[in-house]
């Protein structure tokens, strides 16, 4: 079976500086890879690399399916509301959605409904992206720290959702908790500053 | 019916219905993006609070320092109108992308999968409806102010929306390749106006025209010049955005 997510040689540099350098990296369906290393390592270009949102200095990615990000921290229109929020994410990939599954979306994550994404705290934008990723359904889902934020809680719907994205396709994070990596993950990846 | 026949008949329903699918999804996409922005800009009202509010300003001066003279402003007019109009536009360019950077959400719609080139025409479908309407308030100011003939309106319209179409297909690109680099605000009139000079002299020569109360004949060789000129920019800058939106 084909990997989700193939990259060979990759490589990023800003100027002069190396982030990461000839990497060869795979995901298959079922696996949870988790990206280890201190601060600046390039964990979030790893990320972002392999979701396409920035172009690689050398080196290919292939892509089996689509990409969902959960990024850190996560964004939204603050002038909506949580369900307004999903019901255009939702609308521009081309789906029709009813208001019930929104709603549900949002109460499964123990959002209110109603409220602008203005006065939501941390915590609550990262329960939001991950209503938001459970209704789009990725095949790749990329996430980065997703557990900054989280209450204990929040964490709890978070580790159950990961395991939901095994069922359904692969999952790279990147994170600093090595006790829940060791819980969830199926492999890891140490990334280290290049000199 | 022969077999070769039957079968080529079906893949064609199939690659027809295919194509009508994607095309669809496509024009759904543009209008919910074009949507969900023109909502998020009433909701947040800067950038239409802005430029009706630096419209009514630059009309006041220019009013003032041009009258009272009514044979003078009504001759001024057509420039008048045009160049406002292209003053208010780079006010209101930045807006098609400024909600995704203040939002820091322009990351959401690149993962979104498919081709980018409908990003760029939903945007733009917003730019135009907002420079349609300043434009519609424009032009009433401007009949106020400048003794515009109301008569002309027809003829007006039409030139309002075929220039509006050229100005906001190139400042919705441009608004787009600037919209990660600071000081973006500075620089978009900056590459702009080169590149709209043309749109702005055909429709301000279309307006001077109907004005004078010429032919639609003579009116129409302008219209037909601003036409090429959407067709061109429309199709280059649709082709061209999905690279200068790469990171």
């Amino acid at each position: 079976m084909s990997p989700l997510l193939e990259a060979q040689s990759l490589s990023k540099r800003y100027g002069r500086d190396w982030v990461i350098r000839d990497l060869d990296f795979r995901l298959e369906a079922g696996e949870v890879v988790a990206l280890l290393g201190p601060n600046g390592v390039g964990k979030t270009t790893l990320l972002r690399l392999l979701a396409g949102l920035i172009r690689a200095s050398g080196g290919q990615i292939r892509r089996q399916g689509k990409v969902g990000l959960l990024a850190n921290p996560p964004a939204f229109h603050r002038h909506f509301t949580g369900e307004e929020n999903l019901s255009y994410a939702l609308r521009l990939e081309g789906h029709t959605p009813r208001a019930s599954t929104i709603a549900a979306a949002l109460k499964a994550v123990g959002l209110p409904a109603g409220k602008p994404v203005l006065g939501y705290s941390s915590g609550m934008k990262k329960r939001l992206a991950m209503a938001r990723l459970r209704l789009l359904r990725p095949e790749i889902w990329l996430l980065d720290e997703p557990e900054a934020a989280l209450d204990a809680q929040g964490r709890e719907l978070l580790e159950a959702l990961i395991l939901e994205a095994r069922t359904s396709g692969g999952v790279v994070l990147a994170t600093h908790d090595r006790d829940w990596v060791q819980r969830l993950a199926t492999r890891t990846l140490e990334l280290s500053p290049i000199t | 019916m022969p077999y070769a026949l039957r079968h080529g008949l079906f893949a064609f329903g199939v690659w027809r219905r295919a194509f009508d699918v994607h095309a669809m999804t496509l024009l759904t996409r543009i209008f919910w993006l074009a949507l969900r922005d023109l909502t998020l800009e009433l909701r947040g009202r800067t950038g239409l609070l802005a430029a009706v509010f630096f419209l009514f300003t630059m009309l006041l001066i220019l009013g003032l320092a041009l009258g009272p003279n009514q044979d003078e402003l009504r001759k001024a007019a057509p420039g008048v109108l045009w160049v406002a109009l292209a003053f208010a536009g780079s006010l209101l360019a930045g807006r098609a992308f400024g909600l995704e950077v203040e939002d820091n959400t322009l990351d959401d719609l690149l993962l979104i999968p498919g081709s980018r080139e409908w990003i760029y025409y939903g945007k733009l479908l917003f730019q135009l409806l907002l420079l349609l309407a300043v434009g519609l308030v424009l032009l009433f100011l401007t009949a106020g102010l400048f003794y515009l003939p109301l008569a002309t309106l027809p003829g007006i319209l039409v030139t309002l929306v075929l220039g509006s179409v050229g100005y906001a297909s190139v400042s919705t690109f441009y608004a787009g390749m600037l919209a990660r680099l600071r000081g973006r605000e500075a620089l978009l009139p900056l590459v702009l106006f080169p590149v709209v000079v043309p749109v702005i002299l055909a429709s301000v020569r279309a307006t001077t025209l109907l004005m004078e109360g010429l032919p639609l004949g003579e009116v129409a060789e302008w219209w037909r010049l601003l036409l090429v000129f959407d067709v061109i920019y429309l199709t280059l800058c649709g082709l061209l955005f999905p690279y200068v939106l790469e990171g």
